[in-house]
């Protein structure tokens, strides 16, 4: 019975230190100003209580799946209202052959006020112009000639590669290394976060987010 | 019959497997309450950003998912420290390597599945690769041998328990 007290107390004395151990190795994470957000391609109040920073690829799977699922019923019901200020960030994976052209003609049509239809088009076309690299293609659909034209012109220029690669950039500050990754921004803290989020939990997440004193 | 000495494998392994998996387990469900950060986010922001890291397996509906992410990491501090005690060891033992199995058999599922998620085992973002698959392996093999084990020493008298009087 001795030899269980001594050993009780000795764990007992271990799990007090190791959690303080643990509590000084915790690193604080504030979260810095955000930089470099293209007004073309963040959405909703900039003084919205939390932000979104979403790194994405289009042609990545799983960010259509974001896309096309949750971000939707994330813009009605938290951006549109002022509660999220959600930022598209673009992380063209090396992998993608084709990603960082369609990176580039969606800047562009975002430029001209088209972001969110190209987006939509280059999304629900994945499976064909990543086949084909048909981007060019899959973007006139849904655009104008003349807004083709201008859309051309800008996503031959390199400004769009600079405003592609500093996002990059700004993804790899944040150990970004799989898309889509969320950075979640609330209260001074950041929550990075790599997948696709089902609504009903990314919703209890960001109430509780708004919750927050 | 026979009683085992203090000092053979078994017991050696049941002790590695106790201060291992306990380590490993009260880290864990620390991890997932104070998500690595200071200062320390409010418990709700905390269990339902774990939740987000359950539903990515893409195993559990939303209700389970939320079951999972609010019990799972109390209930690993909970047998982290059973397991360190030693009391009614064998019950918790295997309920430790039945959790195990689950992991294991979780990520396995989304590494054959080419899921990019990450692990979430340790509330950062850890992708999961093929070292993740590895270690939860070795894990849920140091689980089963510990738990193996236990059963088989507890059916021998223990070393230290006095000799009966003839």
């Amino acid at each position: 019975m001795k030899h269980r007290g001594i050993l009780a107390g000795a764990v007992l004395q271990s799990i007090l230190v190791a959690f303080a151990v643990l509590s000084t190795l915790a690193a604080p994470q504030y979260s810095p100003d955000i930089p470099d957000v293209d007004p073309h391609k963040a959405f909703g109040s900039k003084n919205a209580p939390v932000t979104m920073e979403v790194f994405s690829d289009f042609q990545c799977p799983a960010c259509k799946t974001l896309f096309t699922t949750t971000n939707r019923r994330l813009m009605e019901d938290y951006v549109s209202s002022g509660k999220v200020y959600l930022i598209h960030r673009d992380f063209p994976l090396p992998m993608h052959a084709h990603s960082r052209v369609a990176a580039r003609y969606a800047r562009a049509a975002a430029q001209l006020g088209k972001g969110e239809s190209v987006e939509q088009a280059l999304f629900q076309n994945q499976e064909k112009w990543e086949q084909n690299g048909d981007v060019d293609g899959t973007v006139a659909a849904v655009l104008s000639a003349a807004e083709m034209t201008k859309v051309r012109a800008l996503a031959k220029g390199n400004s769009l590669d600079t405003a592609i690669d500093k996002d990059y950039a700004l993804g790899q500050t944040y150990r970004v290394n799989q898309t889509p990754t969320t950075v979640f921004h609330c209260k001074g803290q950041i929550y990075p976060y790599s997948g696709v989020m089902t609504y009903d939990i990314l919703k209890q997440f960001l109430e509780q987010l708004l919750a927050q004193k | 019959m026979m009683p085992s000495s203090p000092l053979n494998l078994r017991r050696a392994i049941i002790w590695i497997g106790r201060l291992v998996l306990a380590g490993i387990f009260i880290y864990a469900g620390y991890a997932k309450l104070t998500m690595g950060m200071r200062p320390r986010p409010p418990l709700g922001v905390a269990l339902s950003f774990f939740a987000l890291q359950v539903d990515s397996y893409r195993i559990l509906p939303s209700w389970g998912v939320k079951l999972v992410a609010h019990t799972l990491p109390f209930a690993e501090i909970g047998l982290g420290l059973l397991l360190l005690i030693g009391w009614r060891f064998r019950i918790w033992a295997t309920l430790v390597t039945l959790i195990m199995l689950g992991f294991f058999a979780a990520v396995v599922r989304s590494y054959a599945l080419g899921m990019q998620i990450n692990c979430g085992c340790f509330a950062t973002p850890e992708p999961l690769t093929i070292k993740t698959v590895i270690r939860d392996g070795a894990l849920l093999a140091l689980a089963l041998l510990m738990t193996i084990f236990a059963f088989i020493e507890a059916r021998r008298p223990h070393p230290w328990t006095a000799p009966e009087k003839a």
